[in-house]
């Protein structure tokens, strides 16, 4: 059933009524699962993620450790239920190629140094797709790792930029991004990019305004994901000064 | 793994309750965690549900699509379901192909699904070698123990408010799967003659026996998994069942009140 | 980026702490002459220095820390132990503190046993040894063990022993503190699950003020409510 290209862009506003620089609605809550260290469910429009880290822990196998510092594995898998034709369970090309860039988007801000022969595992499940998984997973991943208690010298901010009716817009949504003429994903730490993917065709100025957004942009999800982090530990404090209050 | 091990003082302080009859988490033998559904979150899907059993957490997607019939059943729709136990879940879930515990719980949930007649299939007729093929795919999240009635709970709670697609492969408006029964898993736990309702993850290690009984809303019995190595008598089984068809019952009027008008 | 100036504050990683590089300490890091945060954690200043206690993580052994391990192996030459850090901990059979043979290891340790045990090295392939050979350390047959944050241990503790020692008193329970955020009691029923609901509260509330006498008052409530 083939889908009719519709117009992207009508009076300065996109499909889902956004200007082409504003980010869809994120929805964040860290520590959310029992077992696992350190955990991040994050919504970002209608993708829904949830990231979990375990680490630093024994490697296995043993022989994939390293001597002098821990090694970083992460894994990007998406629940069958995830997209709109079901998924098969289990890896393919495309997740093993996201899991790396996503790993290596994360690693440099790992003080992997403090650990040696061990391993820092982040998982990542995809349980709705819409566009920018990858990114918001990444997203996610950090507070994971915070929440985990691993030392990280800064939160990785992540979101993706394209071209859509020849205009260069912010965070695309499902449709903008399998019609559109850009798919730009880019991750971003302390001033540096840490990640950055491009599909599709851009001139170097519509690359440039691209970028910029995209950094823009990755500094509101900063403050998102800081605060995140703050109201977990505000929620633990409060029902503390509660328990104070019933004790007395 | 060593997350799997349990301290053996940890062992005697649980049996020593056991004998008071008395849990570690202070619910009576009989008693369930809490449970929270919550369904139709993942829009995309044509019908889901989060649950949480105490801490264990699944997440259930429904999926349909048309395809073809089974060559010995060709009038009816076709079931797949599916448990991933991804690696967040528990530090002893590895990454790679499904292993005998994710396909135990499947096969046990569909089983489930399936004996209880759940869902009329041969409404799911679309024409001549065509039929809707209805995925479950049970995605588990968090293990605290007692994943199947977990994932039973989610897979029956997605299926009941899940839509089938038809305006989408152009057969129609969307409507309700046809669905006859509320068929509720109740796992129970053997402890050297004592039976524990919902064994949270410790009570599930040292657990010589754990039996799953389905049952449907008139109270037969639609599926069976005896877990583990323990060896109970006929009584101890019977004994079991009993208290189970008795407590899926309470469960479901809790939980799936409104479908059962 | 945010400037930090009050003490207690939670920051997260990246948190700009400091212009003075000088002042680094714990759980911070320097960059171009700055002192940034490296965990999710509670800044304090301590005689000068900046530090980050974390909120959360894994215990961090270092040679000559009291640990409680879990026995999760055996071999030949001795018994693997879970001990709450991202690396195991090995109790060699000639550090048992009686002499034991190689083929009755599982004898007088078996998998599941807790021991309160020290640790005598830790090599360069973070290889954690273990001893039992010193008066005060043995294996943990009874009681009830209860895993906290690694950063209130001290806290449990107290200055001195002083809040231990309280609730050893208070509790009328054997109390052993492991610094790998284990704590192993051992009593009558009722006072052990005092013991655990009062050493929990303890680590939830570590970090505010007057929690001496309110866990005075959580034990004396505990009691008459018996």
């Amino acid at each position: 059933m083939k889908k009719e290209k519709p117009d992207f862009i009508v009076d300065g506003k996109r499909l889902d009524g956004r200007r082409p620089d504003e980010l869809r609605p994120i929805k964040i809550e860290v520590g959310v699962l029992k077992r696992a260290d350190g955990s991040c469910y994050l919504e970002m429009g209608d993708n829904k993620i949830i990231a979990a880290v375990y680490g630093p822990r024994e490697v296995h196998p043993r022989h994939d450790q390293e001597a002098t510092h821990a090694i970083v594995r992460y894994r990007y898998n998406m629940a069958p239920f995830s997209v709109e034709d079901r998924k098969r369970p289990g890896p393919d090309r495309r997740s093993v190629e996201l899991s790396k860039v996503s790993r290596q988007a994360l690693e440099p801000l790992v003080m992997k140094e403090y650990y040696p022969r061990s391993a820092i595992d982040i998982f990542m499940e995809v349980l709705q797709a819409d566009a920018g998984t990858r990114t918001a997973g990444i997203n996610a991943a950090s507070l994971a790792l915070a929440d985990a208690g691993i030392p990280i010298k800064g939160l990785v901010s992540a979101c993706s930029v394209g071209k859509v009716d020849d205009t260069v817009v912010l965070d695309l949504m499902k449709d903008e991004d399998n019609f559109g003429q850009a798919d730009m994903p880019v991750a971003v730490s302390r001033g540096k990019i840490t990640l950055l993917q491009m599909d599709g065709h851009l001139t170097q100025d519509e690359f440039h305004r691209a970028l910029e957004m995209a950094i823009s942009a990755c500094k509101d999800i900063y403050e998102l994901q800081r605060k995140a982090l703050l109201e977990k530990h505000s929620k633990i404090s409060f029902a503390e000064d509660s328990a104070k209050e019933e004790g007395t | 793994m060593s997350s799997e091990i349990i301290a053996e003082i940890k062992k005697d302080y649980m049996y020593n309750l056991i004998k008071k009859g008395e849990r570690v988490d202070g619910r009576a033998f009989n008693d369930y965690r809490k449970i929270v559904i919550e369904t139709g979150t993942i829009r995309k899907a044509e019908g889901s549900a989060r649950v949480w059993l105490g801490d264990t957490q699944v997440q259930v997607g429904v999926k349909m699509q048309p395809g073809e019939p089974y060559p010995d059943t060709p009038d009816t729709g076709v079931i797949i379901t599916s448990v991933e136990l991804v690696p967040m879940a528990s530090p002893s879930f590895e990454p790679g192909p499904p292993r005998e515990d994710s396909i135990e719980i499947a096969r046990v949930v569909d089983r489930g699904v399936r004996e209880s007649g759940a869902i009329d299939l041969e409404k799911l007729l679309i024409a001549e070698d065509k039929v809707w093929m209805l995925f479950i795919d049970i995605h588990v999240l968090d293990h605290d123990g007692n994943l199947v009635d977990a994932a039973s709970l989610g897979a029956i709670a997605a299926l009941l408010t899940a839509k089938v697609p038809n305006k989408r492969y152009e057969l129609g408006e969307d409507a309700a799967l046809p669905i006859r029964d509320i068929p509720i898993a109740v796992t129970a736990a053997d402890f050297e003659g004592q039976i524990l309702l919902d064994p949270e993850l410790d009570e599930e290690r040292i657990a010589s026996t754990r039996l799953t009984v389905i049952s449907g809303k008139d109270g037969s019995i639609a599926g069976m998994q005896k877990s583990g190595i323990g060896t109970p008598t006929q009584e101890k089984i019977e004994e079991m069942v009993d208290i189970a068809i008795k407590k899926a019952k309470e469960i479901r009027e809790t939980h799936f009140a409104e479908f059962l008008k | 980026m945010v400037v930090i100036s009050e003490k207690k504050q939670v920051v997260v990683p990246g948190d700009l702490l400091s212009e003075d590089q000088s002042s680094a300490g714990d759980g911070t890091y320097v960059e171009d002459g700055k002192v940034y945060s490296l965990r999710y954690g509670v800044f304090e200043k301590v005689k000068g220095k900046l530090k980050v206690i974390p909120l959360s993580g894994k215990y961090i052994p270092s040679t000559g820390d009291v640990v409680i391990g879990k026995v999760i192996d055996i071999n030949f030459s001795g018994w693997n132990t879970d001990i709450n850090a991202p690396y195991y901990a090995f109790l060699r059979a000639n550090e048992y503190f009686k002499r034991v043979d190689a083929d009755e290891l599982s004898r007088h340790l078996k998998i599941g046993d807790l021991i309160l045990a020290k640790i005598i090295q830790i090599d360069a392939r973070m290889r954690i040894d273990l001893t039992l050979n010193e008066p005060s350390l043995r294996a943990l047959r009874s009681g009830r063990m209860v895993e906290i944050s690694t950063t209130r241990i001290p806290r449990l503790i107290g200055r001195s022993g002083s809040m231990v020692n309280m609730l050893k008193r208070e509790l009328k329970c054997d109390i052993l503190i492991g610094q790998n955020g284990r704590v192993w009691v051992d009593g009558t029923d009722e006072n052990v699950d005092l013991a655990i609901r009062t050493i929990v509260k303890v680590d939830e509330e570590a970090h505010t003020s007057g929690l001496t006498d309110r866990i005075s008052e959580f034990i004396q409530k505990g009691k008459e409510k018996k």
